[in-house]
C-alpha cells in the first residue's frame, strides 16, 4: 500500500511541537527479538498529534517507524511480562501483534500511557466541538446582551461604517480585509508564511472589535465618529450573523 | 520508514467523513486520471480501484495544500514540495466545494489551532478557561506555544534524501 512517506517524512522531522518525546525500548522491530527477551531497542519517540515516530536518537534524520495512533487501546503491560514500565499499542484489527513498549521509570511510562491514550483524532474532535458550543454560547450571550442594552442607540445609527471585516467563504472564518496571502488557494495544514498564527488569523468578530480597545464606555473613544463605527460595526456583524442563521448556515460550525 | 500495513488497512475500514468515487491523477508527469474510490478517515486520505476492498494507498494531509482546480476539480500538494500535486476530479462544482471544505479541516493540526482559537475566545469573554472542568489545561496538545513555526522547510528538505 502507497503512503506519501516523503511528505510524512517532513512532517515529522518538522518543527511543529511534538505532544510527547522521550526514549523507549521496544521490541518486534527489526534488529530486535519479537519476545521481551534481553533490553530490547531503545529509541527516540516522538508523538505528534496521532502519530508516534521512532527515531535512533533525537538527532535521526529520519523516522524509523510510525504507529497511527486510531482504533487502538494502549494499557500498562500486565504478567507474564516481565519488562518494568513497559505498556502496551493494542488494536482492534485481525492479525496485528500489540506493540510493546517500556519507559525508563513510573512516571516516564504513565507520562506516556495517558499521552499515547489522548492521541487520537477523536478525541481531539470531541474537546473542539465541546468548545466550539461553548464559544457560540458566550458569543450569543454576549450579542443578547449588547442588543439589549444598546437597542436605543442601535435604532439611531445607520450601518454606514466600512466593512473591516470580510468572511472568506473558503474557510469561514473572518479575516481582516488587508490580508493579501490567501488567494484562491487555502492551507489545510499549514500556516500562510510570515504570519503571526496567534495575532490575527483567528481573529473572530467578538475579538477583533475588542481587540480595538474601543467601547462605548472606553475613556480612549475619542469621538462621536468612533461612537459611530463602533455601534455600526456591531450592527453589521449582528444582521450577517441573523441572515446567515437564516440561511441555515452557521459561520463557524462543522457539521 | 517502517509502518504497519494492516494497522492502516483496518484504518481504512473505518467510517469515513466524507467518500466518493472521483477522478484521481498522480503527481508524476505523464500520469493519467482514473477512477477511484477516495475516502477521508481522520488526517488520512485513503485511495482504492473501484472494485477492490483493500486500499491501493493513503495519503497523510498534515502540512498540506488544498487548492481549487478549473473546471470542477482539486488539488492536494505538500508544503515541501507544492508543485508536486495530486489531482482530483469532481462530478460537480458543489461536491468540489464539499471536498475542499473538508479536507481543509482534516489535519490534526488545524483542529489544535482551533482549538487554541477557541479556548482563547472563550477565556477572552468568560474570563475562564473552559479546559478546566475537564482536568485538561496543562496538557502539552493545547497549548498555545504548541503551534507549529515555520521557515524550516529548506533545512528539513535536505535529511529527506536520508529516506529508505
Amino acid at each position: 500500500m502507497k503512503l506519501n512517506k516523503r511528505s510524512v517524512a517532513h512532517y515529522a522531522l518538522s518543527d511543529s511541537p511534538a505532544d510527547h518525546t522521550g526514549f523507549l525500548r521496544i521490541w518486534g522491530g527489526p534488529g530486535t527479538p519479537t519476545t521481551p527477551s534481553g533490553t530490547g531497542r531503545r529509541c527516540w519517540f516522538v508523538l505528534k498529534g496521532n502519530l508516534l515516530f521512532s527515531f535512533e536518537s533525537p538527532e535521526g534524520r529520519a523516522p524509523l517507524s510510525l504507529v497511527v495512533l486510531e482504533g487502538c487501546t494502549v494499557e500498562l503491560a500486565e504478567a507474564p511480562i516481565p519488562e518494568e514500565f513497559a505498556f502496551t499499542i493494542r488494536f482492534d484489527a485481525p492479525g496485528v501483534r500489540p506493540h510493546l513498549l517500556a519507559a525508563d521509570g513510573q512516571a516516564a511510562q504513565e507520562a506516556w500511557v495517558k499521552a499515547l491514550s489522548r492521541a487520537s483524532f477523536g478525541y481531539m474532535r470531541l474537546v473542539v466541538r465541546e468548545l466550539e458550543g461553548q464559544l457560540q454560547e458566550a458569543r450569543q450571550s454576549l450579542a443578547s446582551h449588547r442588543c439589549a442594552t444598546r437597542k436605543a442607540i442601535a435604532s439611531r445609527c445607520k450601518p454606514q461604517a466600512p466593512n473591516h471585516l470580510s468572511p472568506s467563504p473558503e474557510n469561514g472564518h473572518f479575516l481582516p480585509s488587508n490580508c493579501s496571502s490567501m488567494g484562491s488557494t487555502e492551507e489545510g495544514g499549514s500556516r500562510p508564511a510570515g504570519r503571526d498564527l496567534a495575532e490575527w488569523e483567528w481573529q473572530g468578530p467578538a475579538s477583533f472589535l475588542l481587540s480595538k480597545g474601543q467601547s462605548p464606555v472606553s475613556p480612549e473613544t475619542s469621538c462621536f465618529s468612533t461612537l459611530h463605527d463602533w455601534y455600526g460595526q456591531e450592527i453589521v456583524e449582528l444582521r450577517r450573523g441573523w441572515q446567515q442563521r437564516a440561511l441555515g448556515g452557521q459561520p463557524e460550525c462543522e457539521p | 520508514m517502517r509502518y504497519n500495513e494492516k494497522e492502516l488497512r483496518a484504518l481504512s475500514r473505518q467510517p469515513a467523513e466524507l467518500a466518493a468515487e472521483l477522478g484521481m491523477r498522480g503527481p508524476k508527469k505523464g500520469s493519467v486520471a482514473k477512477r477511484r474510490l477516495v475516502k477521508l478517515v481522520v488526517n488520512f486520505l485513503f485511495y482504492f480501484r473501484t472494485d477492490e476492498a483493500e486500499p491501493l494507498g493513503a495519503l497523510l494531509l498534515e502540512r498540506c495544500r488544498v487548492a481549487q482546480e478549473e473546471p470542477g476539480g482539486f488539488s492536494i500538494s505538500f508544503v515541501e514540495d507544492p508543485e508536486r500535486k495530486y489531482h482530483f476530479e469532481c462530478c460537480s462544482q458543489e461536491q468540489c466545494e464539499q471536498w475542499t471544505e473538508a479536507l481543509r479541516r482534516a489535519s490534526y493540526e488545524y483542529m489544535r489551532r482551533s482549538l487554541i482559537f477557541y479556548r482563547n475566545e472563550i477565556q477572552k469573554m468568560t474570563g475562564k478557561d473552559p479546559l478546566e472542568q475537564f482536568g485538561i489545561s496543562e496538557e502539552t496538545r493545547f497549548q498555545l506555544s504548541s503551534l507549529p513555526r515555520d521557515g524550516q522547510s529548506a533545512r528539513v528538505s535536505s535529511r529527506l534524501d536520508e529516506l529508505d
